[in-house]
């Protein structure tokens, strides 16, 4: 056997893992969800049926749905841009010369580090009506108690969750701002342009590339959130589902209710195609976009 | 990559002009906001049941209340759950880091048809929500019978991560070719090349991948609670739910308790590897 022909086989070898694991835990479940999404089954009976296309037909007309669709994007909108200027803020605000500078960078990065879970039980901790800091904080300075954990608060609550882990995308940004050419920064302050402008106009287009990618992910991760509004409802089991306030009525949460509350394996399986279409719709949008925005300096694509 | 370049060689300017103090200042209050919830739950876990619902909210204890600590490791099976959590997790983290060197691998290293495409699926199932499979593989699961097992774990971890893959495939690709040349001429195969050339040169990565999948296992919610029963569940899930008293309402002094203890791995880890961490972090975020 050639060595060509020898390393090609090795390299299906090498890589067989993945490619298996892609086909039979990524591409067979979401065809099975496919296949489950034109039937009426139920999760358990075994008396389903083919229904063809009715359950895409009832979600067009499924008001919940839409409105859980509709908050999505907001919350989406409201949280991506915020957690991403926010990532930047800080990174610009710890990319000098600062005493502790390391343990500035660690205290802003922690919250990233814990669990779900824990995130959860704090926040619920920190943001409880009677007994939680904030209100407490807020009472010193004269303003009444709020019950940030239902509606209409909550969608606050569910932002700051997400806001308070914002540290990874801190460090990203902090990494980019290191590749700016100090050169440049100071050549365009020599030129008279003040600081905001160099920022604006040297800066953040050299890390455009970094910002796009953290939009991207950004999108992708919050359009998915389910756990997090799950866990915040006042209740504390999983069977509390029902009670995730209107405000962080997620579409995941939907569909998680979809499937596990109303037992409609079938119209959830639907709901989970038709956002992976609008996922990768985004997707693509924001891709093209990135075309008027994003700065290469370099051909991307070229890789070894 | 040369993404730990040190920070602080250079003063950059902010935009806006601040003075040292009000940074400083602008830094403390920040502080506050990150820092603040850790010690709030460790305040609440340290309070009696009063202290915690007292209105206005009280700040400190009266007297530091260890006994919630007690509580929280015996009022539900802890012990139990955290064996749970750090078999599955260490697991997860073992195979995962293995497959994913091995296919970072063949990535980097060996040329193959179809190559190029297969690793543009490979970056696109980066972008895959996870949830998305998740709840299609719980009904296919539960139909082959493997709910309440810890096979999904296994197959998960023998399937590789694509982050994982990308993160290995980064630094393999960086290993000059001389290496590998020196070791063909010896008369290896690649599998020997794999294992005996560029896995030893590997370390931080693969301390790196594992660190990185087993928290990820440690602090995942959503599968356990879907896929693993009371008894079989991880502390994620058995901290959420069961510290209740006799009436069914939930002790949040003890289930403060009981967070700080299963968060605590989590920080150690991150503490002890943090320059790992952060670098990963920045690996993967850097060169999308």
């Amino acid at each position: 056997m050639s060595w060509t022909r020898y390393s090609n086989r090795s390299f299906y070898l090498f890589v067989a893992p993945w490619v298996l694991g892609f086909v039979l835990l990524t591409a067979v479940p979401l065809g099975y969800a496919f296949g489950v999404s034109l039937t009426n089954f139920d999760g358990s009976s075994p008396r389903w049926r083919w229904v063809g296309f009715r359950n895409y037909g009832e979600l067009f007309h499924d008001q919940d749905a839409w409105a859980s669709l509709l908050r999505t994007v907001a919350y989406t909108a409201i949280a991506v841009p915020l957690s991403v200027a926010g990532a930047l803020g800080l990174a610009v605000l710890l990319n000098r010369r600062l005493k502790g500078v390391g343990l500035w960078r660690t205290m802003f990065f922690l919250p990233s580090v814990v669990p779900v879970v824990a995130m959860a039980i704090m926040w619920k901790l920190v943001l409880n009506r009677d007994a939680g800091i904030l209100n407490a904080l807020l009472h010193v300075v004269g303003i009444r108690p709020v019950s940030w954990l239902v509606d209409p608060m909550a969608f606050y609550a569910l932002l700051i969750l997400t806001l308070w882990g914002l540290g990874g995308g801190m460090v990203i940004m902090l990494a980019a701002l290191q590749g700016v050419p100090a050169e440049l920064e100071e050549a365009a302050i020599v030129d008279g342009a003040n600081r905001w402008r160099v920022f604006r106009h040297i800066t953040v287009p050299i890390i455009s590339p970094v910002i796009f990618f953290q939009v991207v992910t950004g999108v992708i991760a919050t359009f998915q959130i389910v756990v997090q509004p799950l866990l915040l409802a006042e209740t504390n089991s999983i069977a509390g589902v029902g009670q995730v306030p209107q405000s962080t009525h997620l579409y995941m949460v939907q569909v998680y209710q979809e499937f596990f509350t109303s037992n409609r394996f079938g119209y959830g399986s639907a709901m989970l195609w038709v956002f992976f279409l609008v996922i990768l719709a985004f997707t693509v949008l924001i891709q093209r976009s990135s075309r008027l925005w994003v700065h290469y300096e370099v051909d991307t694509d070229a890789e070894g | 990559m040369h993404v730990n370049r040190q920070a602080t060689a250079t003063a950059r300017r902010t935009p806006v002009r601040l003075s040292a103090g009000a940074v400083y200042v602008l830094l403390m209050a920040l502080a506050v906001v990150f820092v603040g919830p850790f010690v709030w739950l460790v305040l609440a876990a340290l309070k009696t049941r009063d202290e915690w619902a007292a209105i206005p909210a009280r700040i400190l204890p009266h007297k530091a209340q260890w006994g919630n600590f007690v509580s929280a490791l015996t009022d539900i099976n802890f012990p139990a759950y955290a064996v749970n959590s750090f078999f599955l997790s260490t697991m997860y983290a073992v195979l995962v880091t293995i497959s994913s060197a091995a296919v970072g691998f063949g990535f980097a290293r060996l040329r193959g048809r179809g190559k190029r495409p297969l690793f543009l699926v490979l970056l696109s199932t980066m972008m895959l929500p996870q949830i998305l499979t998740l709840l299609p593989t719980y009904v296919l699961f539960s139909r082959l019978g493997l709910v309440n097992t810890y096979w999904p774990w296994v197959l998960w971890g023998l399937a590789a991560s694509p982050y994982l893959i990308f993160l290995f495939r980064q630094f393999f690709a960086a290993i000059p070719r001389e290496l590998e040349d020196a070791a063909i001429i010896d008369g290896c195969g690649w599998g020997r090349i794999f294992v005996r050339v560029f896995l030893p040169l590997s370390r931080p990565v693969l301390i790196t991948s594992f660190l990185l999948s087993f928290t990820w296992t440690w602090g995942d919610y959503i599968s356990p609670a879907l896929l693993l029963d009371v008894d079989h569940t991880t502390l994620s899930v058995a901290i959420t739910a069961w510290y209740t008293d006799p009436h069914g309402n939930a002790i949040p002094t003890v289930q403060a308790a009981g967070a700080a203890l299963y968060v605590l791995p989590a920080l150690l880890i991150f503490l002890f590897a943090q320059r790992y961490f952060i670098r990963s972090v920045v690996a993967s975020g850097v060169k999308g």
